[in-house]
């Protein structure tokens, strides 16, 4: 096997045959798999503008953040493209403690011949820009605005990144990308969802080239996302059962747009209620244990409201079962 | 009165209820209900359909579901302009092409959503049931429109009618299917289409209203009563709105041609009367020690769990903010003054200092008491309330201030008196002397305040009340505040009332006044304003209210929807 530095994506896929989107572009990808090449989840769906942009990403030397609310798939759909192109993957979860040292290196004492001697250890940038490895910073926005300006050169297509503890200057390799994702576009936690989200400076959020957006999906795609994952329910009763499901997360939504709610139903929390349907046998029970007791207690009659809509069923927490005039 | 206090509060559940459901529905963000009727923002929407607005007292829940999803659907689904400028001119014609463009929309819900079909068809055959319980299907044309209703509304969602109207309308449908059968025929094909369809309704609409004129005509030769009969059977259909304002607690309001055609806004006759008065100045010091150890001992009475509610208060009105610093962290900023530890230990790793975080409340809350008449059987109850909320306020570090407002006299006073004397000029605006009273500002501590809380309840202060101007007054004192966040709360259990200024101007005059300094308020932002009725919907004044029933409810409990109330996140 070819050491990592030295691989090329020597392949050329097309998009329709690979990733089913209805589109005439061929993408680079590498022959063999390497042990940073993600796994490939067969049942994983596309979202077409999504994956384009990823896809620019790759094929074009392209810095693509997506954006999106929480439980839309934004990291999968990275790892997944990367997958199905046996291009190698690296996530780093941003937090507010990254500092400058996690990301370029430090000076770190080894073992050296049976002697301590301090040695530079790169940091994960430096490792992944001397490599063909698509770099993704999970949850860019909760990383510290301030830190993140160590990667602005970067981010540039042809940047080189100097490290000032060695004096060196790196040039990326040909192959090397890097992607982001993030809950909010760097304007700070304005809908009070996202707790811990930083505002990031403009400066740099200027200097990704393409920025997609996630969120929620059509009714009809997202009920195909949940059969793929839970596929018992593929018959006739489930598919009716999930799109329903679908439905009441889409009043949550709404709801959670209009200020009624301070939750809502993600993607994620529609398949983890589908599998506990699987589980407890029970429509109700299941949508209580995985999204009603996440909600405040004042919501949930209203949230009792948009189930009765979707299910002709009362929940425990409706005003109908309990709140007539005395 | 507890009756009418419980209808009014479940009225406002059901309300707060319905009227999520129809935001998330119809994905309309800015809509609620105010007297009962759904509005946009403070523009009051169309009635759409009769069946979608059932009685309070009657209906049950499922009707009220019903009718949200009936209203959700329709702005959903239905151009609302295209509909007026289709919409005939003639009432009966209109009445049919509502309902049909309605049945239309009912017609369309989607698969997903079962309940909402079944809700929908609940709410209709409730309304049907109603409408034939009341007799108006027995007159000819009131068993027309309901053979119109029922046939129209089988045929456009494809569900069946009711076993018990079946036979019922076995003439009047055969009667119809000559009359407008052709139309009905494509009336569901072409449902997804609103330009389409209503071509077809209007026909529909033209016909049935040839058809009552003909029957009207018939009905005046044979009987005088027949006109009688249609028209009683079209005052349920179209005039809801005024039997709405009788039936339910909400507050009267109503606009005031006098204010309307007044250049100069809101007039008042004379201030030469008006007085602001401390509490202390109101009662004596010892009455006011007696009434406090009254008020002491209902408090006592009410296990109030302080602590919680200052609590709960504090995560409502608090905000992060930076306050010092921690030291010996194990990590953070380093803190000179502990290197000198390093130096003594060199394993010591608690050298660091954070920055603190602590909530504060940069807020002030206050409440204005409606001082009039009918609030002298409430103002105990309330006064330990808002004894007990100002306490559990200042333990959460927020200020607050008591503030009171009545007339000085009844039936306009001096004032009233110097009117007569200049002889009676035509709409003087507010004719009687105003009081405003404090019982607690906001820089005395609750703790000085105590005698001066109890005051209120001292019986002969309960007069009459001008609430727009008291309004005014206290938002005035909040304007002067250094607090960045500033709440008030007005109390009361009816509208705006002074006889005399009523009888010089018109019935309108203050409740209007009100309506404008509210609304003024409520758009310029920087006050949070919030209606609290005792038994009473103050909806029709304040888009953001709420009404507390004192007799049905714990102290406790109140205390926490008080709470609510305040915190509740902002309603566009």
């Amino acid at each position: 096997m070819t050491p990592l530095t030295e691989q090329q994506p020597t392949l050329q896929l097309s998009v329709r045959e690979v990733f089913g989107i209805d589109s005439d572009l061929t993408v680079p990808a590498f022959k063999e798999r390497d042990e940073h090449v993600p796994e490939i989840d067969p049942v994983y769906r596309f979202n077409a503008d999504v994956t384009l942009a990823i896809l620019a990403g790759f094929s074009r030397d392209r810095r693509v953040m997506v954006q999106g609310l929480h439980g839309t798939g934004k990291s999968t759909h990275v790892e997944q493209v990367a997958a199905r192109l046996n291009w190698p993957c690296v996530r780093v979860n941003l937090d507010g403690h990254i500092s400058r040292l996690d990301l370029v290196g430090k000076d770190a004492v080894v073992l050296k011949d049976g002697q301590q001697v301090t040695e530079f250890q790169p940091g994960i940038v430096p490792w992944a820009l001397e490599r063909p490895v698509a770099l993704v910073f999970d949850e860019y926005d909760a990383g510290r605005p301030d830190v993140m300006f160590v990667i602005q050169r970067v981010l540039e297509r042809d940047g080189k990144f100097t490290l000032m503890d060695q004096n060196r200057v790196l040039r990326p390799h040909p192959y090397f990308r890097l992607f982001a994702t993030a809950n909010t576009v760097g304007l700070g936690n304005l809908n009070g969802l996202y707790h811990g989200a930083q505002k990031l400076n403009h400066a740099q959020i200027d200097r990704w080239n393409i920025v997609a957006s996630l969120n929620y999906l059509p009714a009809d795609e997202e009920a195909a996302i949940v059969l793929a994952r839970v596929p018992s329910m593929d018959n006739d009763k489930g598919r009716a059962l999930v799109r329903s499901m679908v439905a009441v997360a889409d009043l949550t939504r709404k709801g959670f747009a209009a200020g009624d709610m301070s939750t809502l139903m993600s993607p994620r929390t529609v398949i983890t209620w589908a599998e506990n349907v699987e589980i407890f046998q029970d429509t109700a029970r299941a949508f209580r244990l995985s999204f009603v007791n996440k909600c405040d207690e004042a919501e949930r009659s209203i949230v009792a409201e948009y189930f009765q809509r979707c299910f002709d069923l009362e929940l425990g927490e409706s005003y109908a079962l309990g709140g007539q005039v005395a | 009165m507890s009756q009418a206090q419980a209808l009014a509060r479940h009225q406002q559940r059901v309300e707060e209820l319905c009227a999520a459901s129809i935001r998330a529905l119809s994905a309309q963000v800015d809509l609620h209900f105010r007297g009962r009727r759904l509005h946009r923002g403070q523009k009051v929407l169309p009635l759409f359909a009769p069946h979608l607005h059932p009685a309070l007292e009657s209906a049950d829940f499922a009707s009220f579901r019903g009718a949200a999803d009936g209203l959700a659907l329709r702005l959903r689904l239905s151009d609302g302009a295209l509909h007026q400028e289709l919409c005939p001119s003639d009432p009966v014609a209109r009445l049919v092409f509502e309902l049909l463009e309605q049945f239309r929309v009912e017609a369309l819900v989607p698969d997903t959503m079962p309940g909402v079909r079944r809700n929908l068809h609940h709410c209709f055959n409730t309304w049907a049931q109603a409408f034939h319980d009341g007799g108006l299907t027995d007159g000819v044309s009131g068993m027309l429109m309901f053979a119109v209703a029922q046939v129209c509304r089988a045929r456009v969602t494809n569900e069946q009618i009711l076993e018990q109207f079946e036979d019922m309308l076995e003439s009047a449908r055969g009667d119809l299917s000559g009359l407008i059968g052709a139309q009905l025929a494509v009336l569901r094909r072409a449902r997804h289409e609103q330009a389409h369809y209503a071509v077809h309704a209007l026909a529909i609409a033209a016909a049935v209203a040839g058809r009552l004129q003909d029957l009207v005509a018939q009905a005046g030769q044979s009987q005088a009563s027949g006109e009688n009969d249609a028209v009683s059977a079209f005052a349920l259909l179209m005039d809801i709105q005024g039997e709405l304002t009788e039936r339910f607690a909400t507050a009267v309001s109503g606009r005031s041609r006098v204010l309307e055609a007044a250049g100069g806004g809101y007039q008042v006759f004379t201030t030469a009367y008006d007085s602001q008065r401390d509490a202390a100045s109101l009662v004596r010091k010892d009455l006011r020690l007696e009434y406090r150890e009254r008020l002491d001992k209902r408090i006592r009475e009410q296990g109030i769990n302080l602590m919680r509610l200052s609590r709960e208060l504090r995560a409502l009105l608090a905000l992060p903010a930076i306050d010092g610093w921690d030291g010996g962290q194990e990590e953070g900023q380093i803190d000179g003054r502990a290197l000198a530890q390093l130096v003594v230990s060199p394993t010591e790793r608690r050298l660091f200092r954070l920055q603190r975080v602590e909530p504060r409340a940069d807020c002030v809350v206050t409440f204005l008491i409606d001082c009039s008449g009918s609030m002298k059987q409430h103002i105990e109850t309330l006064a330990v309330l808002l004894d007990v909320f100002v306490r559990a306020l200042e333990l959460a570090g927020v200020s607050s201030e008591i503030l009171g407002f009545t007339t000085g006299a009844w039936n306009g006073g001096r004032a009233h008196k110097d009117w007569l004397a200049g002889g009676r000029p035509e709409h003087p605006g507010r004719l009687n002397e105003v009081c405003h009273m404090v019982f607690k500002d906001a820089d005395t501590a609750w703790r000085r305040a105590r005698p001066d809380i109890a005051a209120m309840l001292k019986a002969d202060l309960f007069r009459e009340g001008v609430d727009g101007e008291a309004v005014q007054w206290a938002s005035s004192r909040l304007y002067a505040r250094t607090e960045e966040r500033k709440l008030l709360v007005v109390v009361s259990d009816g509208s705006p009332m002074d006889s005399a200024t009523n009888l010089a101007n018109d019935g309108h005059y203050l409740d209007h006044h009100l309506r404008d300094v509210v609304q003024a308020i409520e758009s310029g932002g920087r006050i949070g304003i919030y209606g609290l009725g005792v038994g009473l919907d103050l909806s029709p004044y304040y888009s953001r209210s709420h009404v507390l029933d004192l007799e049905m409810a714990t102290a406790n409990q109140l205390l926490r929807e008080i709470a609510m109330l305040i915190g509740s996140r902002a309603q566009r």
